[in-house]
């Protein structure tokens, strides 16, 4: 049996082609911004220029290097939050998709907590777990409860009645249709709560951090702006975005092995590995 | 109305050498097509997937252009979708957001603005097709023999005479189809239109056609035409008479040689 | 035995079901009851710090307090209502015409992808700070921030929504003969609509929350900006008591989305289908 493929090589020359025209755009754009700065179009100070911008991110990042310690704090705000928030909402939700009655009981207030703008529990959070790590986490944490939560029940709860009977027919224990039907097919909309809650929960880290605290990128941001050092600010903000992106392709890429069956690419890969353990064991 | 018994000589749509080919002339989806069609006719154009059948249909719609040869209506040749074609598709593709009767009135609406009398139009072919008491209903409300029922309606809007239809029921049951493809030819005789209808069911086409194009693919090509000469109006039961199962072998005949 | 079904029994099965909902509702009421009974005796026991955790009787009394008693709360809701509803129309109105304009324009959406992304993995919140410093403060910035923070979801939405015509659908405009400004008319834009819907939903709950932020960094008029100043002074009751304000606005707010879809987007209903049907059936007068 061939594989299709193409060879690796074109295949990484292809990906380089098609970035080019980004990057000539990309590059014409800062340098127009840049020459606008320069001629004198743009005069405010609040529009720092690119080369403004490109000199904080080198103090920032090689000659001062303060922004490392912050950069590691809000991660780590934003993930320790998601994976409490993330815990607490896939465990009720699939202690719901179990028992009617607890479903039942624990929606209303569920539901309670969605309709409320989280953001707005942050003075009280803070009050409640100090200036320090503990309430940027815990703000992260409940911001991002309930998208997981809905996401994941909802997926737990889907019935598709023709696999339903086919596990009836074949005698599966609640245990069994629970593990080899329900989970597996609830996983691609876990991710996507899971996908949602990971970039909510940075929000709420930075929220937070707008509200008190010493540490971390939202207050590094909020220092430079109320100092009007807006180069730094925005190089600040870039560093928020590479957060982001890191935490968007983390996921990305749990999902991808995870929910192996969804992506062409994937499951041509998740195949072959099969191929080879499965026929190891039968010893060909 | 019933022309039937006198259908004119005269040919409505016409193909000389039709051909159509994809990716720079890499994949052969239709390979020449010579044909004449009577007014007032019913062809059938059968063969497995890949054979043309659903080009050949397009090329005459105008929806898709020839890489070679021509196709003539009304002695005019297709460089487009015109008002004198109407197409149905094997989806019933009706609009969610507009009722029965406003989905039986969009192709007047895309003509231009639609009077009472075009309203009026579509109310009484929706009572044709028997759906006169869902006329106000939605999409969701019907079920899918409904929403064919409604795109054979809406495809009788126009009044045009070439109706070209893609294996329009498909998707529904034996029964309800049959039952749509005897409604079909009543309709389509009372009014006196030239049919072209696409299916990869063999009994379906000689049931309902005057021509049956047999097509094969590899590459797709109208390797016979056969002429079906039985009584109309055609009864259920004469797709067991002997007559009936000759023109079925054939047709197997000719998918099989190739 | 025969079974035999008795001429009252349809109506015994319709009170079993009311009885049935109206035992839920009791055990809904009575579990809630006893919640608060436990806050607010834990609370008097000494187990929850009053001066952190409000009494629930504490809560109580806040309300009155800000309602009836000074009223202080209408005010603020009103100003952040109104910044809300501002900015909501600004940054829903940008999104949708940007939205559109890509989502139609393949050359533009190529290009503006990496942006887009780039754009969706940062919390568009985070900008709040730079905004105040660059605007000042002020309306200006908080209306600002908020159009940012909700132009995001409206636009990505039209985006979808405007790219993924069903294709069937698109066929058959075609063999009808339809034009472009005929296409985008009748069918891209009806069908967009329940998507563009969703966005909109997102969006309002975004602009609350972007109104909030920008009252927190700003303190000085709004909901947000309550909520600050009673915590800062410890009076948790009150705070809380406008948090449950935002509950029943979000509550009110989810509820009046809720309705509006049921109208612009009727067909996705069961009761705006019967309502529209009858509508049209009106409409085309006693000819039926």
């Amino acid at each position: 049996m061939t594989d299709a493929r193409m060879p690796t090589g074109t295949l990484i020359l292809d990906r380089v082609l098609r970035f080019i025209p980004h990057a000539i755009l990309l590059l014409l754009l800062i340098g127009l911004w840049e020459l606008a700065a320069r001629i004198g179009w743009i005069t405010s100070i609040m529009i720092p220029r690119p080369s403004a911008i490109g000199a904080a991110i080198f103090k920032l990042y090689i000659t001062e290097g303060t922004i490392y310690r912050h950069f590691f704090i809000t991660l780590t705000e934003a993930v320790v939050g998601f994976l409490i928030g993330a815990s607490v909402a896939v465990g009720l939700a699939v202690a719901s998709s179990m028992s009617e009655v607890f479903k039942r009981y624990v929606i209303p207030y569920a539901v309670v907590l969605n309709v409320t703008p989280g953001i707005a529990l942050t003075p009280v959070i803070i009050a409640w777990f100090g200036y320090g790590m503990g309430s940027k986490i815990a703000l992260a944490a409940i911001l991002c409860f309930f998208p997981i939560f809905v996401n994941t029940l909802t997926g737990l709860v889907q019935v598709d009645e023709d696999r339903e009977e086919l596990f009836a027919s074949l005698g599966a224990s609640p245990r069994q249709v629970f593990a080899k039907l329900r989970v597996p097919a609830a996983l691609p909309l876990l991710f996507a709560g899971l996908k949602i809650g990971l970039t909510t929960a940075l929000i709420g880290a930075v929220v937070a951090e707008f509200a008190q605290a010493t540490d971390g990128v939202g207050v590094l941001m909020s220092r430079f702006s109320f100092q009007l050092n807006m180069a730094a600010s925005i190089a600040t903000l870039l560093s928020m975005t590479v957060i982001g992106l890191l935490l968007f392709y983390t996921m990305e890429f749990l999902d991808d092995r995870i929910v192996f069956w969804r992506r062409e690419s994937r499951r041509a890969a998740a195949s072959r590995a099969a191929a080879r353990t499965w026929l190891g064991q039968l010893g060909k | 109305m019933r022309l039937q018994q006198a259908i004119a000589d005269d040919i409505v749509v016409s193909g000389r050498g039709v051909g159509k080919t994809f990716a720079n002339g890499t994949v052969v989806a239709l390979k020449n097509a010579d044909f004449d069609i009577k007014r007032g006719s019913f062809v059938s154009l059968v063969g497995p997937s890949g054979c043309g059948k659903s080009t050949l249909l397009r090329l005459v719609s105008g929806l898709i252009a020839p890489t070679s040869g021509q196709v003539n209506v009304h002695d005019t040749p297709v460089d487009g979708p015109r008002s004198d074609i109407s197409m149905m598709f094997q989806k019933a593709t009706l609009l969610e957001w507009r009722t029965a009767l406003e989905n039986v009135l969009l192709p007047t609406e895309i003509a231009g603005t639609p009077t009472k009398a075009d309203k009026k139009r579509a109310y009484d072919l929706l009572k044709l097709v028997g759906l006169g008491d869902f006329a106000f209903s939605f999409p969701a409300q019907l079920s899918g023999g409904m929403q064919q029922r409604v795109a054979l309606a809406r495809l009788l809007q126009t009044g045009a005479d070439i109706l070209l239809l893609d294996e329009p029921f498909g998707a529904l049951d034996e029964f309800t189809r049959e039952r749509l493809n005897t409604e079909l030819m009543r309709i389509v005789a009372e009014i006196g239109a030239t049919t072209i209808f696409v299916t990869h069911n063999i009994s379906e086409a000689i049931f309902l056609a005057d021509q049956v194009f047999v097509m094969t693919s590899r590459p797709g090509q109208v390797a016979k035409i056969i002429d079906v000469d039985l009584e109309r109006p055609r009864p259920l039961s004469i797709q067991t008479s002997p007559e009936f199962n000759a023109l079925v072998a054939d047709v197997r005949e000719t998918l099989g040689a190739v | 035995m025969v079974a035999v079904q008795h001429v009252g029994d349809d109506r015994t099965a319709g009170n079993a079901a009311r009885n049935l909902r109206n035992r839920r509702i009791l055990a809904h009421a009575a579990i809630f009851v006893i919640l608060i009974a436990t806050w607010e005796i834990a609370s008097r026991l000494g187990w929850l710090d009053p001066l952190f955790y409000p009494r629930p009787s504490n809560i109580m009394r806040s309300f009155w307090l800000i309602y009836v008693q000074n009223g202080n709360v209408w005010y603020h809701l009103g100003v952040t209502m109104s910044l809300v509803f501002m900015g909501f129309i600004g940054g829903s109105v940008l999104g949708i015409v940007l939205g559109s304009l890509v989502g139609l324009n393949p050359t533009l959406r190529r290009f503006l992808k990496p942006y887009v992304i780039v754009l969706e993995a940062t919390p568009r919140i985070a900008v709040a700070p730079l905004l105040i410093a660059a605007l000042g403060f002020g309306v200006t910035s908080k209306i600002a921030i908020i159009v940012l923070v909700c132009f995001f979801a409206p636009f990505i939405n039209t985006l979808s929504g405007v790219m993924n015509v069903n294709a069937e659908k698109l066929e058959l405009f075609k063999a009808m003969g339809a034009s472009k400004w005929q296409i985008l008319r009748k069918l891209v834009l009806p069908d967009a609509i329940p998507v563009i819907m969703a966005g909109e939903r997102l969006a309002l709950t975004a602009a609350l929350s972007g109104a909030l932020v920008a009252e927190f960094i700003q303190r000085d008029q709004g909901i947000g900006s309550l909520i600050l100043v009673y915590t800062r002074n410890l009076n948790m009751a009150s705070a809380f008591a406008c948090i449950f304000t935002l509950t029943i606005l979000g509550f009110l707010i989810f509820r009046g989305m809720e309705i509006i879809d049921q109208y612009i987007a009727f067909w996705k209903h069961e009761g705006g289908r019967d309502r529209v049907s009858a509508k049209r059936r009106a409409a085309m007068g006693p000819q039926t």
